[in-house]
């Protein structure tokens, strides 16, 4: 399929150290940090729009596929090219092209970390909501193509809510323009929306124009353990229900919270059942307030400690456990599986204990960490991925996990998308005439399927 | 070329790598490269499929394996505990196996293989650098860096200047041992003589023993374990021993090899390792021997008044081995420094990798230098030898920035 000549011709494009082929090479371009793992025939590393469209060009003449890639650190297998051809990494195209903070905007190249725009928006009193648990390292692109979340989602909401418009190259070559840099815009189809959790089967995004937010004044975490994981769940909701809206609300059960303990010494209450994690931000004054009614709403749980940070040293002590449960549970496994089903709010305590039931019914351990505040799963399944006994059995509870969060109308990702891991279950949560259309989008998009393909569409 | 279901022998075990990605953040050579395949996630991955026998070991497999500064950053931050640093040198030394170094590399090892060859090397180069022409020194360089721009050898090494031991100079508080590595011992005698003034200001009685070599690493980089651990007995033999309260380093890569390195080399030859770890719980870096006795140090306002500014560069192996030196200048009152914002990153030495991969060298170098003008200080200030060298001789023509120890200008603070 991939002939020297084709090869040749990319090298003269994008220089030979942008052009990789070689089995070493190829081989770091096989996985994602999912499980599964293959190997390209080919890697290209752009550099700009034009040197995007004219790889696409290669690629639609002579039918092979392609895959984008970001930084890599997808949970779910989206970036992995499944049908082998081409990657193509957004790493070298990592410039922020203008921030206005006039305007609130700020305009980049898909590759530019999402930490990197932080750093650089903070001197200016600036920030960008997202803020995905791998922000020192995954790209915008990235995180638009799997319309990334993160803690903080919760009061700000998720990628997509953020991007204002994007450019776009087309698996025909054509480039086009979406969306602009006006906060309010209904010219015609969202259709950046489109591309907001397309995970690279659309288009590929060449530029994004993103809108950003003051920091507020200031912020406050708290730190609560219960002795009942129920009722930390319905603290949860009980709080969102009550009006509030916290930046945060992440939930650790016992097993999440003894292994971060064991792992990072921090002095966590091991023998709690449920651990809460609560941050309001905004002005001194309304943290204040909110702060003092959400300690009233934990105790009328059974709140059995309660740990407040004052100064922004104490919070990020407060955060790295929550920070450091994704990768502490990795090295558990060696590999890592993390669910991500999600449900309304008010379904939180009910979900929590059918996850935790299912598990045991399974006999697996594994640590059940939510962003609680808005309903979204995130069980960390350490697995070996060579032990076929043992994935059969994690297989079998994770399908059960899907099926119910059904009835609650729940539905399969909240935030890490669909790649390969969840393809198979699609249809438990789209019917069969909304499935088809987004086939027909696909096809109108990418009649030869040569988007990423192997994943949902 | 070797059948790959061999290659089980590499035996390196790296399966707690979760993928995450955090090490990518922390690389300073993806940060220059942008390419996984620089990347320390990417290093673990080829080890891995090399030792399931799915890839030969090959020169470019070589080189993705070494294209690293040994930095250790991470190591320091990987959350699954992954040890890239002791599974890069096991590779190291397996790649080395099929794909000799370069001659030039081989040559250093051969050199600090033993003492007495060093010492030879240098006395010749002392030589040498009287009588080579100010035009040659110009033209020829080492990686980026002009000779001319390297530092002069000491005119001596350090060792023959001092005495074995030295006693403190008010009461007595203890005794210490002195590593002195051969950066100092080679060519910054000025760190040396700054630490032993600082120790004995400090009321500690200086030992230095006279059969010290080489800390190793550089062998254990370039694949030569057996000359290494000739070394480290040699090393172990003068050092293990009651008495000392601590083992003095003024070079934070030496230190970390004492303290991190010595254990697995032998272990990994079947040998014992509890006098390697005697001696890892006493390894100290001066400034933060330093930073724990701040009290005993007396320093004269009217020097201190009257001194410059100063920026901090953390060399890697300080900063995720034992802590930067930027704390002791910050509680020193008396001191004007001026923090420049990237003070932790890495400058690109890495022992031999400016001289091996200049174009990567060059570029995180170029950064630290510009933010180091930009923090308006008159001199700058780093721990470690090669950090120094390099941030000295990468600087082009126009303002430039003196570099020294930090035990250098605080012991010309002293009353
Ligand atoms: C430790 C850890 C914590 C995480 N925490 C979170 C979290 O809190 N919230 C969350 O949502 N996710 C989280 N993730 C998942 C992951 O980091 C995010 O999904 C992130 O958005 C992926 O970005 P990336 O740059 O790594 O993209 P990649 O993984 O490289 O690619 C992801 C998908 O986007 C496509 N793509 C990439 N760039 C483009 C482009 N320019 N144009 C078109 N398609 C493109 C790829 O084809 C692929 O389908 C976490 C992952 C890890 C390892
Ligand atoms: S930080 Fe550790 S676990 Fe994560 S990718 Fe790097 S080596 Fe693997
Ligand atoms: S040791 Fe330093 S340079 Fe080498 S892979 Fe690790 S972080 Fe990168």
């Amino acid at each position: 399929m991939f002939n020297n000549s084709l090869k040749d011709r990319l090298i003269t494009l994008l220089g030979r150290e942008n052009v990789l082929d070689s089995i070493e090479e190829l081989s770091c371009y096989a996985y994602d940090s999912f499980l599964e793992e293959s190997l390209p025939e080919i890697v290209v590393l752009p550099k700009s729009t034009t040197e995007v469209a004219a790889v696409v060009e290669i690629a639609a003449t002579n039918k092979i596929a392609l895959t984008a890639r970001g930084a890599g650190t997808s949970v779910c297998g989206a970036p992995i090219p499944v049908k082998r051809g081409i990657v193509l990494c957004f790493s070298k195209m990592n410039k922020v092209l203008e921030i206005n903070t006039r305007d609130r905007y700020a305009v980049v190249e898909p590759g530019v970390i999402n930490g990197d725009l932080q750093k650089k928006l903070a001197p200016l009193g600036f920030f960008y909501p997202p803020d995905p648990g791998s922000i020192m390292i995954s790209t915008i692109g990235g995180n638009v193509a799997l319309n990334a979340g993160g803690p903080r989602c919760l009061k700000y909401g998720v990628t997509m809510d953020y991007v204002l418009g994007m450019e776009v190259v087309l698996p025909s070559g054509k480039i086009i323009n979406l969306g602009s840099k006006n906060i309010k815009d209904v010219t015609g189809y969202k259709l950046s929306a489109l591309f907001c959790g397309s995970e690279g089967t659309l288009g590929l995004i060449t530029k994004i124009i993103l809108r950003i937010t003051p920091q507020p004044e200031t912020a406050r975490t708290v730190l609560v353990t219960f002795a009942d994981l129920d009722n930390t769940a319905k603290a949860v909701s009980e709080i969102i229900g009550s009006g509030i809206l916290p930046v945060a609300m992440e939930l650790m059960d016992s097993i999440t919270i003894r292994e971060i303990e064991n792992t990072l010494n921090l002095g966590l209450d091991t023998e709690a059942a449920g651990t809460l994690l609560i941050e309001v931000d905004g002005t001194a004054e309304t943290c204040r307030r909110e702060m003092g009614r959400i300690v009233e709403k934990v105790n009328d749980y059974g709140a059995l400690s309660l740990q407040e940070a004052a100064t922004s040293a104490e919070r990020e002590e407060l955060w790295k456990a929550r920070r450091f449960a994704y990768p502490v549970f990795a090295k558990i496994g060696p590999d890592i599986i993390t669910e991500d089903v999600t449900v309304p709010i008010s379904k939180v305590p009910a979900m929590i204990a059918k996850i935790r039931e299912i598990l045991n019914a399974h006999d697996i351990r594994a640590g059940i960490l939510a962003h609680a505040g808005d309903g979204n799963m995130h069980p960390l399944i350490p697995v070996d991925k060579s032990d076929t006994e043992q994935m059969k059995r994690v297989n079998q509870a994770i399908e059960e996990i899907f099926a119910a969060a059904v009835p609650f109308e729940g539905t399969l990702s909240g935030e890490h998308g669909i790649g390969l891991a969840k393809a198979e279950f699609l249809p438990l949560v789209l019917d069969d005439n909304t499935r088809e259309f987004m086939s027909v989008i696909k096809k109108a998009v990418d009649p030869d399927n040569l988007f990423n393909p192997g994943k949902f569409v | 070329m070797k059948n790959p279901s061999e290659n089980t022998s590499a035996n390196v075990s790296t399966n707690t790598c979760g993928k995450c990605g955090f090490c990518l953040a922390v690389c300073p050579v993806y940060s220059v490269l942008l390419d996984e395949k620089a990347s320390p996630r990417a290093r673990i991955q080829l080890i891995k499929v090399f030792s399931e026998g799915k890839i030969s070991s090959s020169p470019l497999l070589k080189e993705l394996i070494s294209k690293c500064l040994m930095c250790g950053s991470c190591t320091a931050n990987c959350p699954s505990e992954v040890d890239h640093y002791s599974q890069f040198m096991k590779m190291r030394s397996e790649m080395i196996k099929d794909h000799a170094e370069p001659i030039e590399i081989r040559g250093l090892i051969y050199l600090l293989a033993r003492e007495q060859r060093l010492k030879m090397a240098a006395s010749l180069a002392r030589v040498g650098q009287g009588i080579l022409p100010k035009a040659f020194a110009e033209k020829y360089q080492l990686g980026n860096i002009a000779l001319s721009k390297l530092p002069d050898l000491n005119s001596r090494t350090f060792r023959s200047q001092v005495k074995k031991e030295t006693a403190p100079s008010g009461k007595e508080r203890g005794t210490v041992l002195y590593f002195t590595g051969c950066a100092t011992n080679h060519v910054f005698e000025q760190t040396g003589h700054a630490t032993l003034k600082l120790l004995t200001h400090m009321g500690y009685r200086v030992i230095i023993p006279a059969k010290q070599a080489c800390c190793s690493i550089p062998l254990l980089f370039h694949g030569a374990e057996k000359q290494a651990r000739e070394n480290i007995l040699a090393n172990i033999a003068c050092f293990d021993g009651e008495g000392a309260e601590a083992i003095i380093v003024d070079c934070p890569t030496c230190g970390s090899t004492l303290k991190n390195e010595y254990s697995p080399v032998l272990e990994r030859a079947g040998k014992r390792s509890d006098s390697a770890q005697r001696i890892s719980r006493k390894i100290v870096d001066i400034m933060s021997f330093v930073h724990d006795r701040l009290e005993l140090l007396s320093i004269d306002r009217n020097k201190a008044d009257a001194a410059v500014s100063v920026t901090y560069h953390a060399p890697c192996h300080l900063k995720n081995v034992f802590t930067p030196s930027a704390r002791v200048l910050q509680q020193i009152k008396a001191i004007q420094y001026l923090p420049a914002e990237d003070s932790q990153e890495c400058c690109g030495g890495g022992g031999t990798f400016f001289y091996e991969y200049p174009e990567v060298a060059a570029v995180l170098a170029g950064r630290k230098i510009n933010n180091a003008q930009k923090s308006g200080a008159e001199l700058w200030l780093t721990d470690c030898p090669v950090c120094r060298i390099n941030l000295a001789g990468q600087q082009r023509d126009g303002k430039h920035l003196g570099l020294c120890h930090p035990a250098e200008f605080i012991a010309t603070l002293l009353e």
